[in-house]
């Protein structure tokens, strides 16, 4: 028993060995990998969730993403919508925006990237407010405050 | 029984040192180069040329000195304190300023950190979904490969993680070493099991709010790396929170105690990587037949691994980090690197050689990209 857990011991030292001598040379392979796990994904709160619309317009492209209501077990009362505009985009950016996708518009939202200021007309009383707008590397990005 | 002749059982001849460096040469010469080492660059050749010396001299002196602490103390140190540079320096480049924006966070561009681990876990467990702000795959720091990293070196190292690889770690250890002797000598060891009520409180608030609440509001090493931008009483407050900490039991307390006291008292990957330690195949042993009680490990131990009980039953708690700080401290070799399974007093040259190929290759090679960038861009201000 005694040698036993000596060579148990020594292979497994040997063993870590050639884990840390492997874990560099394949560091992109292994974290490509990991990547790939189910779990492995932004949350939505951070990411702002799956893009659920996408169209173009004269100089840009909007998009639309999915309601984010995520909490740990369930969903929560309160959410957020991203709405993202990507592109060479104009002085004051006015949309409407259909959230839900039931072909009604549920806010309406007029930008002046001048002096950020954001104008938000809720259609529907899901819609509370601003929560964040503001110019991103990619164009514009605007979170609102929504309820179910 | 002759005290010296024993300290030095762990030295060894220059011949013999240089021998057992060739491997670490090697490897390390493909690792940092790539195989191909680049003369292009006059600062990048000469930065990389240095950090590849530098490192292998220091695994030399460990050999050649019998010291391991000593010498690990230095790259890591270096490690930190590069990182932090590297950071400060990326993000004022790119950003002219430390902190990040709210865009950064909406784009996901925040570099991922080990220290966010213990806050993911019950999330992507139940929401099958990471909550942090940054990239899964490529860029700087991303979350993939930082996960890879830790989990290697945890299951290989135990919480030797916290000694050979946390970029953070060597800021309170430099300053553990400003004084000779402590001031503040007496502390009570009830409170190394703080980081397990702090791991908890961030665990279930993470969990609760989907938020990495240490990343948040507690990490001292925002002070050192990057934190949210000031825009209002919250973020003052955080940022305010972050250099407390920082100054408090990163500087300060380190100092005056000659402890580790983030690790011991904060941290909260500290517990996970300390359960770790049951896993891992290197351990700190005690050869209960040479020692003598004298009690210099326990009051040098950094981490509050060492207690006169547990030395007089001839066993090392989970905290124990590897630093190799106590064993350097004892003059009859009785504490030593070992690897489980094998008696204590046995194989202790194998198994330090083994312990240090082992953990410091992890290091040299994890910390070589940041100590390079560092002195690139110090080569850069000089000439």
């Amino acid at each position: 028993m005694k040698k036993f857990k000596i060579t148990a011991g020594i292979v497994w030292a040997f063993m870590c060995l050639i884990l840390i001598i492997i874990l560099f040379p394949g560091l992109n392979s292994f974290s490509s990998s990991a990547s790939r796990l189910s779990f492995m994904r932004i949350n939505p709160n951070y990411s702002g969730g799956e893009i659920a619309r996408k169209y173009i317009t004269e100089n840009c492209t909007v998009e639309v993403h999915k309601p984010v209501y995520d909490g740990l077990l369930k969903e929560r009362k309160r959410g957020f919508v991203q709405v993202d505009w990507r592109g060479n985009l104009p002085e004051t950016l006015i949309d409407t925006i259909d959230y839900n996708l039931d072909n009604s518009p549920d806010f309406i939202l007029q930008i002046d990237r001048t002096n950020s200021e954001t104008e938000l007309n809720p259609m529907s009383q899901k819609v509370k407010d601003v929560r964040i707008s503001m110019p991103v590397s990619y164009g514009w990005a605007v979170r609102i405050n929504l309820e179910k | 029984m002759d005290n010296t002749a024993v300290t030095y059982k762990m030295k060894k001849t220059f011949g013999k040192s240089l021998l057992y460096t060739l491997p670490m040469f090697i490897i390390t010469f493909m690792f940092i180069t790539g195989g191909k080492p680049d003369f292009s660059d006059p600062s990048t050749a000469l930065a990389m040329s240095i950090t590849f010396l530098g490192v292998n001299v220091l695994y030399f002196l460990m050999h050649y000195t019998g010291k391991t602490d000593r010498f690990r103390a230095v790259l890591f140190i270096v490690f930190a304190m590069s990182l932090s540079f590297t950071l400060i320096s990326n993000m004022l480049e790119t950003r002219d300023a430390m902190s990040f924006s709210r865009a950064d966070m909406l784009e996901c561009k925040i570099p991922f950190c080990h220290l966010v681990i213990p806050m993911m876990i019950i999330p992507a467990a139940f929401t099958r979904s990471i909550i942090f702000p940054g990239s899964i795959i490529g860029g700087f720091a991303d979350i993939s490969s930082m996960v890879i990293l830790w989990l290697a070196a945890t299951l290989v190292l135990g919480r030797g993680f916290c000694s050979w690889g946390c970029f953070y770690g060597g800021w309170e250890d430099g300053f553990s070493r400003f004084r000779k002797k402590p001031v503040i000598k007496r502390i009570s060891e009830s409170w190394k099991w703080m980081p397990f009520a702090v791991l908890i409180m961030v665990a279930l608030t993470a969990a609760l709010t989907l938020v990495p609440t240490y990343c948040d509001w507690i990490c001292p090493f925002k002070a050192v790396t990057e934190f949210e931008q000031v825009t209002g009483v919250a973020s003052a407050a955080k940022a305010g929170i972050f250099i407390s900490l920082f100054g408090g039991l990163v500087v300060i307390l380190p100092v005056m105690t000659k402890k580790r006291t983030q690790c011991s008292f904060l941290c909260p990957l500290g517990p996970i990587n300390s359960v770790s330690n049951k896993v891992t195949p290197f351990a700190i042993k005690i050869d209960k037949k040479s020692c003598t009680e004298c009690m210099k490990c326990v009051d040098t131990c950094p981490l509050f691994a060492l207690t006169p009980e547990g030395i007089k039953a001839g066993s090392v708690s989970i905290f124990c980090s590897k630093c190799g700080k106590c064993v350097d401290a004892c003059t009859r070799n009785a504490i030593h690197f070992g690897i489980k399974g094998v008696p204590s007093g046995t194989m202790k040259n194998f198994s330090r050689n083994l312990f240090l190929f082992v953990s410091f290759l992890f290091i040299a090679v994890f910390s070589s990209g940041a100590i390079i960038n560092s002195l690139q861009s110090l080569l850069k201000l000089i000439f």
